[in-house]
Formats: C-alpha cells, sequence, structure tokens
C-alpha cells in the first residue's frame, strides 16, 4: 500500500497547438472575467467621484477622478481612527477561523470516521439546525448571553465557532473525509495509531483543501458579519469594519457615499489578503493517488 | 474563553496512551456513512466518538436547541417579544396560510430558488472547470473571480446593483443591443426580482471554490488513462470529473438550495429606501417577510410559525436530496 | 396599572439589588436602585440613530456634559436609523436597554405600552430636570396619560421642498396660503414649460396625508385607530393614479429606480412634500437649488402643520433615572450644547439653545425662516402621539402606495390591502 502525494502541474510539452489552446483559454478566461469584474470597477471607479454623482451613475469611470473619498478616511470616522475598526475585524476574523478549524474538523471526522452509537441522530440533528433561519434564533441567543453578562465583549460573536455550531463547515468536512481511502485508517490502526492520532497525523494533512476552503470562508463571513456585531458590541471603540461602513449614510444626514464606497474597497483588502496568500494552498492542494484498493 | 481552551487541548496533545490501544479494525465492513443505519460501535468508539463530538455537543445544548426549541413554543402563541407569550394552538398557521403576502413571499421565493440555484451553480461549476486546468497567472484568475464575494451584502452592492440595472445603464443598454427595449430592472416589479438573482448568480465564489478543492481531489491518474482509452474532454468530465466530485457537487446543491430558500441579506439591500423587499413586494422572499413580522411587525409568533413552515419545507427538500445521493454520489468506498 | 407596575419593579430591585450587584454589574454603585450614586462615578448608555457627522457634535457635547458633572460617565452607541430600531427592539426585549435613547414620536406609544420607556415626571418634581423654556410648547410633544416620556432635542415640520430653477423658468411662485387647486395648476404649468413632472408623487407619505386630513378637521390616527375611511383613502389614490398617467406626477419606476435619492433632487420632479429638516440632503444630493415652499390648503389658510420632533427619553429599566434626568436636562437647556449641536436634530427646541446659535448656512437659514414663519402665522397645531403600530402603519402605506402606482393592485385593492393590514397591526400592538 502506498500513497503519493503529488502538488502542482505536471510539466507538459509546449507544443504549438498547446500554445495556441492556452492563448485560447486566457482569452476566454478574460471574457468571462470582465463581466465579472464590472460592478467591481463600476464601485473603483465610484470611489473616485464626488459623493452626489455616484448614486445611479452611468458611467464606470470618473470624468475627473477624485482622490477625497480615500483622504477623508484617515480622518477617521466619529473620531474613531478607522484602524481600530480594522483590528477589531481581524480579531474576530482570526480568532473565528482558529474556532471553526479545530471544533468543526473534530466534529466531522467523528461524523465520517467513527462509528459511535447515535451518530446518525446526531448529523440529522445538525443538518437541522442549518434550515431554521437564524432571525428566530436571535432573541434567545441575545437573552442567554445577556444572562451570562457577556454583552459588549466578542464572546458571543465567538463561541459558537469553538463550539461547531457552523453545520456548514462540519458538513463541508465530513463530505471530504469520507471521500478519503478507508484503508488509511486501517493501516494506520495496524501500526497502532488511535483516531487522536488518525485524525491530526493522516486526516487533518489530506483535507487541506477542505480545511483552507473554511478558513477562507469562516475568515470573510467574519469580517463582513453586520447581525452580529450590531447586536452584541455597544461601543464604538469596539466595533468592527462592517459597523463602521454604515456610519456614512444615515436618513436624517447627508449621505457620505464617497466615503462609503472607499472604505468598502479599504475592507475589501484584508479579506482579499487573505483569500490570496491562502489560496495557494489550494492551488498546491494535494490529490491523493497511487492508492489502487 | 473558558470551554476554548479545553476543547482545544485534545487537539494539540499528543495522544492519550489509551487512545492507542485499540483493537484491530473489523475487515470489510464497507460503506460507513450517517445517512444509512449501522451498528453501533464499540464502548472505545462511543467513546473517542463522543469526545470528538464534545464541542458540538456543547454548542449545540447552549446555542442551538434552546433557541430552537423556545422559536417552536413561540410557534404556537401570540408573542410580541415584551408581554408573555400567549398560547393560541393553531392560529398563527391558519394566518399564514390565508395571508396573501405570505402566499406572495412563498411564491418569490419559490420562482428564486428554482431560477437561481441552478444557474449560481452552473456559474461555479463552469469556472472551477476552467480554474482548475494548470495554467499562468492561476492566483491572479482565482482571486478575481473570487473577488465579487469577498464583498458580501454590503450597501455598496446595493448602489452598484442598482445603478447597472437602471435605465440606460450597461444592462438596458445590452439589451437594446438585442432589440429588447424592457428599461432599467430595479424599479419594475417585474424585473427585479431578476436583478436579485444576477446578483446571486454574481457572487458565485463560494461553492466555486469547494468545486475546485473538489476537483483537486481527483487523482490524476484517472485522467491519464481514460486518455489512453481515447476519452474525449467530455466523456472524461462526465465518466471521471462528474462522479469523482459527486460528494461535493451534493454539498453544493444541497447548501445552495437551503441557503437560497433563507436568502435574506441581498434582497433586504437591494429593495431601496423604504421598500426593503422590493417595490410592490417584488423580492418579498420568504426571509424578508419573517423578518418584517418578527421585528418589524413584534408578530414573533407569526415568525416563529413561518420559520417552522420553512423548517420543515426545506427539511423535505434536504431528505429528498439526501435520498437521491445513493443513486448519484459516488463515496470513496463505492468508487471502487 | 403603570405605576403598580413600577412599584413592583422597584421593590423588586431593592430585594435584587444587593445580589444582582455582587454577581458583578458593570460599572461600580450599580446595586443602588433608585439612582441616588453612592459616591463613584455612574455609567450610562445612550444610543442614538445617526452618521459620522452626528457623532462628531453628540462626543462634544458628552465631553461637555462630564467635565460639568465629573461623577457621571456617558457611553454611546449609534446606528443609521433602521439598524438602531432593530437593536433596540433586540435590547430592549431582552431587558437590556441603554439608559437614554434618541427617540420619535412614531415610536412614542409601541414602547409605552410595553413599559420600556421611563416616566420623567418624578425626576422633573425632584428638581432634575425643567421643562422651562421650550419653545411653541414643545415640552409637551411626549407627554402621554400624564406620563413624560421624552423632551425633545429640536423640532421640524413637513414642508414643499421645490426646485427653485425649475419653478423660476416655469414662472410659478408658490404664497402662504395657496390652495390645493392653486398648487395642482402651477405642477400642470412647470409640466407644461419645462416638461419636468411637478411633483414626485405624495400618495406614499403618510404625513402628507395626515396634513390633507387635518385641513378637514381629520388626522390620520386617532389615539388608538385611523381617523379616515376606505372611501377617503380610495378617492385620494384614484387621483394620483390619474395624474401619474398624465405625467404630472413622476414616473413611479423612475422614482423608484434613483432611491436613495430624492426624486427632485434627480431632477425627476419640481418639488416633493419632506420634513422642513430634510432639505440639507438636497442641496448636497442635487445639482440645482432648494427651497421650502409653504404647505397648500384647502381654505386658503390653515395648513395642518404641527412641529414634530426628535426627543431624549430614558428607559424605564435604568437604575440610574436621577442621573438619566440629569443627562437629558443638559442636553436641552445647555446653550453650548445648542451652540454645538445647530439644526441638526431640528430646529432647537429650547429657547436658550436657539438663541444661543446662530445659523449661518443657506440652508440652516432657511429651515429656521421656514419655521419661524409658520408659527407666526399661527397654522400650527398640536400633534397627537401615534397610536402603537403607527410604525408598522407607515410602511404599509408606503408600501400599497408604491405597488398601485406601479400598477401592481388597482387602489380599491390598495385601499384594502392597507386597511386589513392597519387592522393586524393594532391587534398585534394592542
Amino acid at each position: 500500500m502506498t500513497l503519493t502525494l503529488h502538488t502542482g502541474p505536471t510539466p507538459t510539452s509546449q507544443s504549438p497547438r498547446r500554445r495556441a489552446g492556452s492563448l485560447g483559454w486566457h482569452l476566454g478566461a478574460l471574457a468571462v472575467l470582465a463581466v465579472v469584474l464590472y460592478p467591481v470597477i463600476w464601485v473603483l471607479g465610484g470611489s473616485f467621484k464626488p459623493g452626489n454623482e455616484i448614486i445611479g451613475s452611468l458611467q464606470l469611470l470618473p470624468t475627473d477622478p477624485i482622490v477625497a473619498n480615500y483622504t477623508r478616511l484617515t480622518e477617521g470616522i466619529a473620531g474613531i481612527p478607522i484602524s481600530t475598526f480594522f483590528i477589531n475585524s481581524t480579531v474576530l476574523a482570526v480568532g473565528s477561523v482558529g474556532g471553526v478549524l479545530i471544533s468543526c474538523s473534530l466534529a466531522a471526522y467523528a461524523f465520517s470516521r467513527i462509528r459511535f452509537a447515535g451518530r446518525n441522530l446526531l448529523f440529522a440533528l445538525m443538518i437541522g439546525t442549518l434550515l431554521l433561519p437564524y432571525h428566530v434564533l436571535m432573541i434567545p441567543q441575545y437573552v442567554l448571553f445577556q444572562k451570562l453578562e457577556l454583552i459588549n465583549t466578542m464572546v458571543p460573536l465567538l463561541l459558537g465557532k469553538y463550539l461547531a455550531v457552523d453545520a456548514f463547515f462540519v458538513f463541508l468536512m465530513v463530505q471530504f473525509m469520507r471521500n478519503l481511502p478507508k484503508e488509511l485508517d486501517e493501516a494506520a490502526r495496524l501500526d497502532g495509531c488511535g483516531h487522536l492520532r488518525i485524525y491530526w497525523s493522516i486526516v487533518l494533512p489530506l483535507c487541506r483543501p477542505a480545511l483552507i476552503t473554511s478558513a477562507i470562508f469562516t475568515f470573510i463571513n467574519a469580517w463582513n458579519d453586520f447581525m452580529g456585531p450590531l447586536l452584541y458590541l455597544n461601543e464604538p471603540d469596539n466595533y468592527t469594519v462592517s459597523l463602521g461602513l454604515k456610519m456614512f449614510v444615515d436618513q436624517d444626514a447627508v449621505a457620505d457615499y464617497g466615503g462609503m464606497i472607499a472604505m468598502s474597497l479599504v475592507a475589501l483588502l484584508p479579506v482579499l489578503a487573505f483569500f490570496l496568500a491562502f489560496q495557494r494552498y489550494l492551488i498546491d492542494g494535494m490529490a491523493t493517488s497511487g492508492l489502487k484498493g | 474563553m473558558g470551554p476554548t481552551v479545553t476543547h482545544t487541548g485534545p487537539a494539540h496533545a499528543p495522544p492519550p496512551p489509551t487512545a492507542r490501544a485499540e483493537p484491530p479494525p473489523v475487515r470489510g465492513h464497507g460503506a460507513h456513512r450517517p445517512a444509512e443505519g449501522r451498528r453501533s460501535g464499540s464502548r472505545r468508539e462511543n467513546l473517542a466518538g463522543y469526545l470528538f463530538m464534545s464541542p458540538w455537543i456543547a454548542g449545540f445544548l447552549l446555542l442551538t436547541a434552546g433557541p430552537m426549541a423556545a422559536s417552536l413554543y413561540f410557534a404556537f402563541t401570540d408573542y410580541n417579544l415584551f408581554d408573555a407569550p400567549e398560547w393560541v394552538g393553531l392560529k398563527n398557521f391558519s394566518d399564514m396560510f390565508a395571508d396573501p403576502r405570505w402566499q406572495k413571499s412563498v411564491e418569490v421565493t419559490l420562482k428564486y430558488v428554482v431560477i437561481g440555484t441552478p444557474l449560481k451553480l452552473a456559474a461555479a461549476l463552469g469556472v472551477a472547470l476552467l480554474l482548475a486546468q494548470s495554467r499562468r497567472g492561476q492566483a491572479f484568475y482565482r482571486a478575481a473571480f473570487y473577488a465579487p464575494s469577498l464583498i458580501g451584502a454590503s450597501v455598496s452592492i446595493a448602489v452598484v446593483w442598482r445603478a447597472i440595472f437602471t435605465d440606460d445603464a450597461v444592462v438596458d443598454r445590452t439589451q437594446q443591443l438585442f432589440g429588447m427595449n424592457a428599461g432599467g430592472w430595479v424599479g419594475d416589479p417585474d424585473m427585479i426580482l431578476y436583478a436579485l438573482v444576477a446578483l446571486t448568480v454574481w457572487q458565485f465564489g463560494a461553492p466555486m471554490v469547494i468545486f475546485l478543492a473538489g476537483l483537486k481531489q481527483v487523482p490524476r491518474e484517472l485522467y491519464e488513462a481514460a486518455e489512453m482509452d481515447g476519452a474525449g474532454p467530455w466523456r472524461r468530465f462526465w465518466n471521471i470529473t462528474l462522479p469523482m466530485i459527486s460528494p461535493v457537487l451534493f454539498f453544493n446543491v444541497l447548501l445552495e438550495t437551503i441557503h437560497s430558500f433563507q436568502i435574506f441579506g441581498s434582497a433586504y439591500i437591494l429593495g431601496g429606501q423604504g421598500n426593503p423587499c422590493g417595490p410592490a413586494d417584488a423580492t418579498l422572499v420568504y426571509t424578508c417577510y419573517l423578518y418584517q413580522q418578527g421585528f418589524e411587525n413584534s408578530r414573533m409568533g407569526f415568525a416563529s410559525a413561518m420559520a417552522w413552515m420553512l423548517l420543515i419545507a426545506v427539511g423535505l427538500v434536504t431528505a429528498v436530496l439526501f435520498w437521491s445521493q445513493k443513486r448519484w454520489v459516488h463515496y470513496e468506498e463505492n468508487a471502487r | 396599572m403603570r405605576t403598580s407596575r413600577h412599584v413592583e419593579r422597584r421593590t423588586f430591585l431593592k430585594a435584587a439589588g444587593a445580589s444582582l450587584a455582587t454577581v458583578g454589574l458593570t460599572a461600580a454603585g450599580c446595586g443602588s436602585g433608585s439612582g441616588s450614586n453612592g459616591g463613584g462615578p455612574v455609567t450610562i448608555r445612550y444610543a442614538w440613530w445617526g452618521a459620522d457627522d452626528r457623532a462628531k457634535k453628540i462626543n462634544q457635547t458628552i465631553a461637555l456634559f462630564e467635565k460639568k458633572h465629573p461623577k457621571i460617565k456617558v457611553k454611546t452607541d449609534f446606528q443609521p436609523y433602521v439598524d438602531f430600531w432593530k437593536k433596540f427592539n433586540t435590547q430592549a426585549a431582552g431587558g437590556n436597554p441603554p439608559d437614554v435613547i434618541q427617540n420619535a414620536v412614531t415610536f412614542l406609544r409601541k414602547y409605552e405600552a410595553r413599559n420600556v420607556l421611563l416616566d420623567l415626571n418624578p425626576q422633573v418634581q425632584a428638581g432634575n430636570l425643567s421643562t422651562d423654556n421650550f419653545r411653541a410648547g414643545l415640552e409637551k410633544f411626549a407627554e402621554i396619560d400624564g406620563n413624560l416620556l421624552g423632551l425633545p432635542v429640536g423640532s421640524n415640520s413637513m414642508g414643499y421642498i421645490i426646485d427653485e430653477k425649475v419653478y423660476d423658468k416655469a414662472g410659478v411662485t408658490p404664497q402662504f396660503g395657496w390652495t390645493w387647486d392653486e398648487w395642482y395648476a402651477g405642477l400642470e404649468k412647470i409640466k407644461s414649460k419645462t416638461g419636468v413632472p411637478g411633483d414626485a408623487g405624495p400618495h406614499s407619505i403618510m404625513y402628507y396625508y395626515d396634513l390633507k386630513l387635518r385641513q378637514q378637521g381629520k388626522a390620520f390616527f386617532t389615539e388608538n385607530g385611523l381617523g379616515f375611511a376606505e372611501s377617503d383613502l380610495e378617492a385620494e389614490w384614484t387621483e394620483a393614479m390619474k395624474r401619474i398617467r398624465s405625467g404630472i406626477y413622476t414616473d413611479p419606476k423612475k422614482a423608484e429606480q434613483i432611491k436613495p435619492k430624492a426624486a427632485t433632487a434627480g431632477a425627476l420632479s419640481a418639488g416633493e412634500f419632506t420634513w422642513d429638516n430634510f432639505t440639507v440632503r438636497y442641496a448636497a444630493e442635487g445639482k440645482s437649488s432648494y427651497g421650502i415652499a409653504p404647505i397648500p390648503t384647502t381654505d386658503g389658510k390653515k395648513t395642518g402643520q404641527y412641529l414634530g420632533s426628535l426627543m431624549l427619553s430614558g428607559t424605564a429599566r435604568t437604575k440610574h433615572p436621577k442621573e438619566v434626568a440629569t443627562f437629558i436636562n443638559f442636553m436641552v437647556h445647555d446653550p453650548e450644547v445648542g451652540r454645538i449641536m445647530g439644526y441638526d436634530r431640528g430646529v432647537l427646541s429650547t429657547t436658550g439653545q436657539f438663541e444661543a446659535f446662530e445659523p449661518t448656512d443657506k440652508v440652516s437659514k432657511q429651515i429656521s425662516a421656514y419655521e419661524t414663519k409658520i408659527a407666526e402665522t399661527g397654522v400650527l397645531e398640536p400633534i397627537t402621539p401615534h397610536p402603537a403600530g403607527a410604525d408598522v402603519i407607515e410602511s404599509a402605506f408606503l408600501r400599497l402606495a408604491t405597488e398601485m402606482s406601479l400598477s401592481k393592485a388597482s387602489p380599491g385593492e390598495a385601499v384594502d390591502k392597507f386597511f386589513t393590514e392597519a387592522k393586524t397591526a393594532f391587534t398585534a400592538n394592542a
């Protein structure tokens, strides 16, 4: 029994036909990309337009680009430097990633590779938690955290991540783990490994694409989460970027759409960086092979 | 974060001695899936199972089970969030079925799910297949295709989406090229739902990444062998790729369907000021109406009844999908 | 009923006070129940809606307050309007509302009915809060059944915002006391001379219809219901549909498309009904110059206008009613606060603050002049606080009028739906 892992592309010969195919591929990809990125470019263009020209603007790019929307951000919002929002969001997002990776993979391992009594029932319950809209759980959860005196802390926003409440990720990891060859466990067991060792040394490394995927989603979700921070954070100093973004527009005031759009683009940078840093592992993601049953 | 520390502990610690001394596994027990009934394992397996499950169980009991039970109870009460809930039996359900706005919300949601979900999944799979090929600049392409999904349901998205679907903007112009004179979509109650569908499809990054991860797990030898047998790209896709990524496809179909039924954020921001669920209720998706009833109209009992109705409906759809996976989803054990 | 609940709550608090305090409520001195602070500083939470600009002003006023009252610390929390109420509702339902909130008349009875708001009368009697020196009887604004549920920080009134350039070009000049017929003739003239629809279509604005009803001696709301009949509204909406079809009112699809921009700011109409303090948005969003015109009348005199207002309210669960009263008192009376806030939340409500602030920008001057003028002409009427459920009914009115104007319902159907939904809303809030 052998297990080969290969990373990266196998070198291919560069025949003229292949090169033509490659050019075609790039042209095709860029064409699709142009459609997909049109709205993003619109937002980028909008961030260089004066605030009162943004709503309903028919032009993709500004005629007279201005940078005031960005320089305005250095003043902070409501007397709070922008960096405060970014730090809070980073703490929340990184904390969430850690929690989800650990707790969800533990549960997923149990669901996919341990035969314990009541597994099917628990699995059905877990799927059940996906089905109820968040809004009806909101008030009871709020009351609970309030009784625990945890309002205005990050605990209500993080606790669930460490307790595998995100069934989405548990289920995602289950789907990946179930697809790993059973022989791996059996070989490891013959070598005397327990579940913890199999989980940590065999299953987790092989599930890296699933873990990275979960990490990316968790980071983005936590970064963009609005309802949680809205309900649980009570002081502007604790606000996250998603709350800060809302401070540009209110019905009573002159809406600063320029500032808001500029801020939303700046807010995109950390998630984009996170994605770029980790999608590398998706590219290098391992393909299991050489295992013939 | 007390509980966190206790639960993260075992993951990092070396395996305890007892865990090593496990009996050799019973051979030949075949498929091993949660959806199937199975004899329970040994005591040791039970212990290990519950240890691994303990964070989830704690989270379920503390954060989910209680609130879910509460909402089930509220569904049979008249509850305005402030005064004690008053038992009304099935009244919320009968009110709901008789309510024309509820009927409208069901209609809008079904339309949205049926049109939007397949389109989004097709876009995600198409782009994932494109990007699964090893080409130069992959990092760029992946990030660029994912970018729309990074933005979430923010106000900026509402602003840009309304702008490109307005009269004489890019979408209208494109339609005019094809001789259609439909005008902008966002002010038109017959069209705005399609603008919402377009927004959903546009944010196809999540299923795309999951497809990509799945495609990465497909052993390359299979393709090489098929190519040697003279299988063309279409047959390779149909006979190798699709079966091999079927667990991931199943996951995406299931989750996107569930999410589509629960769509809220993007519908809520797109509708415009004063009409959070669209002009003339054109984007009154189920959760949007549930939210309005529960939080704006303070009818938490009614909203809870709506939530449980949704749970039952989506539960049925989920059950059908799980049942169907026997026919088309290939797990590793079955594949060989 | 209300008072007895208060007594119960207070006795309960006294009994539970000690144990609660030991559990470790945030600030020191929390357990002292009725608010006499035991020496250490007391922290109160103050939540409001608004954006960046208002936040900066409010932060300044709080710094000023804390300097003058070193034993009271104020922590703020703010969101935009919709999110603010979402959050407040959750907090109030969870029994954890802020001590002081910015409040509006639409929500007054809703939260009064649920005992969320603090009666400030005992604090007035104790001398912690003064109801003197309010302009135009504004101190009575939030008094319901003898309970004082808030004090106004600023006043505003419905006005008619016009695009001055379009009006000039068409040669139409609005006059105080102009009638609805004169107004509509003006709209027709504007449409024929400039091609711009005369009005954005007022039929979806509850406060506009309220003015029209008041001019006929009715009102949109009674103390516990609607103040008009289905036939009244059907006539109003049927006429509106005619005007939309003739192009005198803006094409609803176009108006819908440019939201959140107002139709008049987007050059889709020559004018529209809105709150006078929203004028500031038109100047910033639009490219023309904008003015506030008088409200048209039925009899050449009565406009039906009243002063609306944002107010500050305390919440009933606060452990520091005295500090809450001290804070509200400072915010409504201190002249320096008036100078800092300006007309951000409407024309300043107490004479001390009103006189302390001298508007310098064009828009503030316009608003000030407008309110002075309507006060002088003596058209102002007292307001009746909206019944519980008014917020729901206002959004149903807007939604159904839009549904009708987009030809998705006939006027008759829309009116039917409106009355059905209004009934549900009153029942749910009863």
